[in-house]
């Protein structure tokens, strides 16, 4: 069997997908024998910019009008797209204020020189084409990445748990900061992978991997009004890493 | 049953001599709040006053994640390796937990005995300890408030000693090994431990009526109430994570990279979460919230009830305590039940 063609590739983002496959230290040989990197423009100076791919896994949320013609051209090119990370899978800290328009957060942001670029409200890649998996985080956890592989090569489609953080966090035998603690923690709606991960140090779960399917975003709405929360504080912290997905869109819609 | 004393002063040397018997694990207090059972490497970490532990005992014979066995393109599948000489003691188990533990054994010893589950069972043996219930306890109402069997010890707290009740030959040996540490119970302990169990029942705050309750889930099976609490649920799981009667695990494999070699696990599963009734071809027979909510209280109250003769719920209250949308079991099955008389 031929090692399946492969790109790695980056929207707007801060590169912490690529970044975590670089960290995959102990792994690139093996992950280099089971796959044929074509593309990887943060890791690599020669790049196949044409040919076919088997599998694209693409970063970043799109934030300009030239990342849609890159990301038709990558899903044109391969039979698979992977979105890799928080901001392709659903918008990220980048689509945060995606309700004040677009001049006026380059002019917050830029000044003068914000008006010789232009700039759309960031949205997540299955906005503009078909996103064939998801492995969402903030960044995204080795192994999960590395399980997802070891399945694509396989000819499988990886499985990843879709239960809430929550689920990782009773494993964990976590004292909980919600119920206990009052603190707000969006770990009943938040798709667990992390391992729970900062609610294992204390600190609240801020939904950093995105929502879980079906989010019950009315009931933690519910929870954390009744622990003393603004709904103002709550919406911020809900659209802080996942603002576009519909769960949260319907929520914010209704006030 | 033959029942000795052990003065509180003298606890700590007998545990220290347990381990002759084997690993211990017991309860420590991880903070303020949180209470979860632990190896012990230091005797004085052992909390034996705790209210409830996180997870129960369960962990240790169903872990949260377990690898059942590796396997190979080449080799074919390879027995994971356990240590079958390797002994436990779980030390300081209320009396709900060691139900659980009974109700646990019940189900991975029918018709295919589940290996995975006894070999860490088999080796273990248990030392019981009394409890003072708080408002989330309601094991009087299922019957779970005291054990007959399913320990070697079985510690009763009088204050100033506590009582010691011999159940097994292993339990027997444990005290033997120590003699000197106990002493024979006297008329004034048996007094104080007849006050001690008349007051327990006076802490209790809630119950949960047992009587026809699988009769009245079947009639009350379109109540509205399932919506209700659908709305509330968030699916996080907690409720089963926490409760040392549900078993439900999720099998998956985990290959390595070149996809040749692979581990095939087992991790804790939830009927409350969407993807548990999904089957192959996409169809969901529990897609709903509130269908999957119910599920839970059927399968306790209803079909573990119709299978085995009791309800697999041993009033615990982990479940009460963990559900961030504050659902709670006796006020919901409360509410079916008065529904039904309406
Ligand atoms: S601390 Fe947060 S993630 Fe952990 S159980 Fe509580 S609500 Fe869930
Ligand atoms: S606990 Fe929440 S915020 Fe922290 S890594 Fe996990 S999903 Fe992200
Ligand atoms: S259902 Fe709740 S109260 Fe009953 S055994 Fe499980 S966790 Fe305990
Ligand atoms: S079906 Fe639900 S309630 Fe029953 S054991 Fe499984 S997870 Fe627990
Ligand atoms: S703990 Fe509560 S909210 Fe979470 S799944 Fe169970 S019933 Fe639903």
């Amino acid at each position: 069997m031929s090692k399946p063609k492969i790109g790695i590739f980056g929207m707007t983002g801060c590169a912490g997908e690529q970044i975590v496959i670089l960290n995959c230290e102990d792994e690139l040989m093996d992950i280099l024998k089971v796959l044929d990197i074509r593309s990887f423009h943060t890791a690599m100076s020669k790049n196949d910019e044409k040919c076919n791919l088997d599998i694209a896994f693409v970063e970043g949320a799109l934030v300009q009008p030239e990342e849609e013609i890159s990301l038709k051209e990558i899903r044109k090119r391969s039979r698979l797209l992977i979105a890799l990370g928080t901001c392709a899978v659903w918008g990220g800290v980048a689509a945060m204020k995606n309700e004040v328009s677009r001049q006026r957060l380059k002019d917050i942001v830029y000044g003068s020189p914000g008006r010789i670029f232009k700039s759309i409200p960031a949205q997540p890649l299955h906005s503009f084409v078909k996103v064939d998996f998801s492995i969402s985080g903030c960044p995204i956890e080795k192994e999960q990445f590395l399980q997802a592989v070891a399945s694509l090569v396989h000819g499988d489609i990886p499985v990843l748990p879709k239960y809430a953080v929550c689920t990782e966090c009773k494993i964990n035998e976590n004292t909980c900061l919600l119920l206990e603690k009052s603190e707000l923690c969006l770990g009943p709606i938040t798709v667990a992978g992390c391992n729970a991960r900062c609610a294992n140090c204390g600190i609240p779960c801020s939904g950093c991997r995105g929502p879980v399917e079906e989010a019950n975003i009315a009931s933690e709405v519910e929870i954390l009004k009744e622990k003393g929360f603004t709904l103002g504080d709550i919406n911020n912290q809900l659209r802080t890493f996942a603002g576009p997905a519909e769960a949260i869109q319907t929520h914010l819609a209704k006030r | 049953m033959q029942i000795v004393k052990l003065p509180k002063q003298n606890l700590d040397k007998f545990i220290k001599s347990l381990s002759k018997f084997g690993q211990i694990y017991a309860p420590i207090k991880k903070d303020a709040n949180t209470s979860l059972f632990s190896k012990i490497e230091d005797s004085s970490q052992i909390d034996l006053g705790y209210n409830r532990t996180l997870l129960p005992p369960k962990k240790y014979f169903l872990p949260p994640i377990d690898t059942m066995f590796k396997f190979s393109a080449e080799a074919g599948y390879e027995e994971m390796e356990h240590d079958l000489n390797e002994k436990s003691i779980l030390l300081g188990v209320h009396s709900c937990d060691i139900h659980g533990l009974r109700i646990l054994d019940l189900v991975f010893s029918g018709r295919y005995v589940d290996n995975y589950y006894f070999t860490g069972r088999k080796n273990t043996s248990i030392i019981g300890v009394s409890c003072i219930p708080d408002d989330m306890c309601f094991c009087r109402s299922m019957g779970t408030d005291f054990v007959e069997n399913g320990f070697d010890l079985f510690l009763s707290d009088i204050d100033q000693s506590y009582l010691v009740r011999i159940a097994t030959s292993l339990g027997d040996d444990m005290v033997r090994a120590s003699q000197s540490l106990f002493k024979e119970v006297g008329k004034e302990e048996i007094e104080e431990h007849k006050k001690k169990s008349n007051e327990m029942q006076k802490h209790f705050k809630i119950d949960l009526e047992l009587y026809n309750l699988p009769e009245i889930l079947d009639l009350e099976y379109e109540s509205k109430t399932w919506e209700e609490i659908g709305e509330k649920c968030l699916s996080c799981g907690s409720c089963s994570m926490v409760c040392p009667t549900c078993y439900c695990y999720d099998v998956f494999d985990e290959l390595s990279l070149d996809g040749k070699t692979g581990e095939r696990k087992r991790r804790w599963d939830s009927c409350l979460f969407k993807d548990y009734a999904l089957v192959a071809g996409g169809t969901n027979f529990r897609s709903e919230r509130s269908a999957r909510v119910k599920n839970r209280y059927f399968h306790k109250h209803r079909g573990f009830v119709a299978q085995y003769g009791k309800p697999s719920c041993v009033g615990c209250g982990r479940c009460i305590q963990s559900c961030p949308a504050k659902i709670n079991i006796v006020e919901v099955i409360t509410k079916i039940r008065s529904d039904a008389y309406v």
